[in-house]
């Protein structure tokens, strides 16, 4: 029971549900209160341990169906379980015929007799009498289960080789044949094997039936691989693809992942937010500072006349980001605005800027619409050529007198000022009022200054500037940019 | 510390009986992860949308138990001074202003300087004692005698810190004061978390709870609350209403109508003895389930629709 349970965490894991081990222990002992007779209330009850938001809930829910419908429905006796919990999930094992006993059934009807399977297969033990490999393989314990459509004992052993074979490190759709082969071995089809190869050198009749034997066996262990490979690779397949996504240039994702990366991205933004939360509020009063009262009143005699308080610091950190959206960077701005809105949802004090041939502040839109609207409507509105001079114009209008000493400013854009007047004497206000300005530019560093860009003067207004053109830079600089504002 | 037995939460079927007796239906999920909260001495963070009766899943509890409910209400700029203990300020100072009449008599015959220091340090830090200490929610809860259940509600408007504060309560159910040591619960209390979910909660202190989501119930758990709370509802009516009330919250609306809702309205059909819910009725009293004028109107203009979804 515990492995399985362990099993199930790590598909958890592999499915992005952070479990740690103490909520593991929880599990097991919540799995042990429950008791295993209703499979509802464990499931409640697993999920009430193992999952910490509804969108985990969701995921959970089908994972347990798969992995413990499949543990449980396909392993009868021996299962996930062990003994004692079967007799009150009787009625899952019973209500869908598993294939096995199907395709067993099958091959026995086709046979001479509806025999039970306890005597085996007339036409094979015919030919046993002249084969000994054949007599030693009807013999063994595997071709008993399936000569007797044994579900049970036949999944219990593809449950342990498997197990044996280490299937739970399937990785790729290209090892399934590997993994198959090796719990076949396991499970000795090496036997069986022989035996047909026997037969067939005697051109026995019987070889017929002893092969679709073989092929059953075949057949399941491909089925439980298949079935094994979505459970465990899946998740882990999905982790690749995120890894390979946010090392890729946000310009050449292709549109068919940008809905993976609009998941991605928000989830970045959500974890930076959380990570860099604002500082609590500051306190009306505060706490009584009983030290510096009496010793304030040591002047006058120990009357005290004062009291003091202890305050905390009000924290007023603020970010002003503008994100250019004209067509030369048209490819960055889409994420970059999806960046910001997920950032405005979990950061109090920020206001976010559009920018092309001028800037209008669009906070209030990213408060009110839902994403795609809100990145269709900036980009509409704010959509066209550069011109950075008349932006920083509209900026000093709009914003320049709430800069302070507090105020982060991150401007996301390439310079490239279609040879307009840059407005570098607004740049440096920003620059002496704020407490830092920071450049994201998604071309790359050898490209800056070349051209129409005006990068390496607006290099001089900056605390910080770095090249940003893909997500895991982006999270990067936006992280150590959340830790100094604090 | 005592760990009570709660003979009341010994099943998950008990719980539902003894809830279902309390007036409070609720779903096999729900009293599960009472149960399980029971049984392993983790609190629970009940999430889910205003109105489905997270607080009030608490009080039940509180009443079922028969232990008294500790309630902390969270709010923005919540602090360690309001959760947990503060010091008797008020009182320190008169004492210290009272006693200092005292000290001559105190130091009288002490020969030097270092004799009076070292006869002053025999006194200890009696300012700094249980007795000048004042218990706020947390400190309270430890300090029952028998037990009780504590109820942190909407620790989502509390601020991040808050959290941290309480992670030290909500895993080894003490809490530490610097100037005393750690104050250990005398008996575990079963403690209850609700958020409204208005903001991310840190993974720290969702690791330390059971997670519980109430969604909005199903129609047949929605009549069965009605009728045990407001008993006087016709059937029909009841089975009316509760559909109404549910293809309301298919609608686009600010504020989706909850369970308190669904129970004041059906209150307040009894008192304008309404058997049927027609058009005119409905129109007059959605003001009781909707708090918002534009969802009002929303309704309003597919009034029909709706009942007839009831109907």
């Amino acid at each position: 029971m515990d492995s399985s349970l362990v099993g199930f965490v790590r598909i958890l894991r592999s499915h992005d549900l952070r479990v740690s081990p103490a909520e593991t222990l929880d599990a097991m002992a919540a799995a042990e209160a429950l008791g295993f007779g209703d499979r509802e209330r464990l499931r409640d009850g697993l999920a009430a341990t193992l999952v910490k938001s509804r969108r985990e809930e969701e995921i959970f829910r089908v994972l347990f169906e798969r992995y413990f419908d499949h543990s449980a429905g396909d392993f009868a006796g021996a299962g996930a379980f062990g003994e004692g919990e079967r007799e009150g999930d009787g009625e899952e094992s019973t209500t869908e015929p598993p294939p096995a006993t199907e395709a067993a059934g099958d091959g026995q009807g086709g046979g001479a007799s509806g025999e039970s399977g306890e005597s085996g297969d007339p036409i094979l033990n015919r030919a046993a009498t002249e084969s000994d490999t054949l007599r030693e393989l009807l013999a063994s314990p595997l071709m008993q289960a399936l000569l007797g459509g044994k579900r049970g004992e036949l999944s219990a052993r593809l449950r342990r080789a498997g197990r044996d074979a280490g299937i739970d490190d399937i990785r790729l759709f290209t090892q399934k044949g590997q993994y198959a082969r090796r719990i076949l071995t396991a499970m000795g089809e090496e036997q069986l094997r022989g035996a047909v190869i026997d037969l067939e050198r005697r051109e026995d009749p019987a070889i017929d039936r002893l092969r679709s034997y073989r092929d059953l066996l075949r057949e399941q262990v491909r089925d439980y691989v298949d079935a094994q490979y979505l459970l465990h690779a899946e998740g882990h397949n999905r982790q690749f693809m995120d890894d390979v996504l946010a090392k890729t240039r946000l310009s050449n994702i292709e549109q068919h992942y940008t809905a993976r990366v609009r998941e991605l991205v928000q989830r970045m933004a959500r974890k930076l937010a959380s990570r860099h939360r604002p500082r609590q509020q500051p306190r009306r009063r505060g706490r009584l500072d009983m030290a510096r009262t009496l010793r304030a009143g040591i002047p006058n005699d120990g009357v005290l006349m004062r009291t003091h308080w202890r305050q905390r610091r009000k924290d007023r950190a603020q970010v002003l980001a503008l994100c250019d959206v004209s067509g030369s960077v048209a490819a960055y701005a889409k994420f970059l605005l999806i960046f910001l809105y997920s950032l405005q949802d979990v950061l109090p004090r920020m206001r976010s800027f559009a920018f092309s041939s001028h800037l209008g502040e669009v906070s209030g839109l990213f408060e009110e619409e839902p994403l795609e609207r809100a990145v269709e409507l900036v980009n509409w509105r704010y959509g066209g050529a550069t011109d950075y001079g008349a932006s920083l114009r509209d900026f000093a209008r709009l914003a320049l007198n709430d800069i302070n000493r507090h105020t982060s400013v991150i401007i996301l854009g390439d310079a490239r000022n279609n040879r307009g007047d840059p407005e570098l004497p607004i740049m440096q206000s920003i620059y002496q009022r704020s407490k830092q300005v920071i450049w994201l530019n998604p071309e790359s560093r050898r490209a800056w200054g070349t051209g129409d860009s005006e990068m390496h003067r607006y290099l001089s207004t900056c605390h910080f500037a770095a090249e940003c053109h893909n997500l895991r830079q982006l999270e990067k600089v936006v992280d150590q940019l959340l830790r100094s504002v604090r | 510390m005592h760990i009570p037995e709660f003979s009341e939460l010994a099943s998950v079927d008990a719980i539902e009986a003894g809830f279902d007796r309390l007036g409070y239906i609720c779903s096999e999920k729900i009293a599960t992860a009472v149960f399980l909260a029971a049984r392993l001495g983790k609190p629970i963070l009940v999430e889910g949308p205003p109105g489905v009766g997270k607080t009030e899943l608490a009080k039940t509890a509180a009443t079922l138990l028969a232990l008294p409910l500790v309630r902390l209400q969270c709010y923005e700029g919540l602090d360690e001074a309001k959760a947990l203990y503060e010091w008797k300020y008020g009182k320190q100072l008169l004492y210290t202003q009272v006693l200092k009449e005292q000290l001559g008599d105190l130091l009288q015959g002490a020969r030097g300087l270092a004799e009076s220091v070292a006869r002053l340090h025999d006194f200890g830090d009696i300012f700094y004692s249980e007795d000048f200490l004042e218990p706020r929610p947390l400190l309270t809860a430890m300090r029952q005698e028998r037990g009780a259940v504590l109820l942190i509600d909407e620790i989502d408007k509390a601020d991040h810190e808050f959290e941290s504060l309480l992670l030290e309560t909500l895993s080894d159910y003490q809490v530490s004061i610097p100037e005393i040591g750690t104050i250990r619960a005398r008996s575990r209390p079963l403690v209850f978390l609700t958020s409204n979910n208005t903001r991310e909660l840190s993974d720290a202190l969702k690791r330390r709870c059971l997670h519980l989501y109430i969604p909005f119930p199903s129609r047949v758990l929605e009549e069965r609350i009605v009728q045990s709370r407001v008993p006087e509802v016709a059937t029909a009516l009841r089975q009316q209403l509760v559909a109404f009330v549910h293809s309301l919250r298919d609608l686009d609306l600010r504020k989706t109508p909850a369970i308190s809702e669904t129970i004041d309205w059906a209150r307040s059909l009894v008192l304008l003895h309404v058997d049927e819910l027609g058009e005119n009725t409905a129109r007059s009293t959605l003001n009781i389930l909707l708090k918002f004028e534009q969802d009002i109107e929303t309704a309003e203009a597919s009034l029909p629709e709706l009942l007839r979804a009831g109907a």
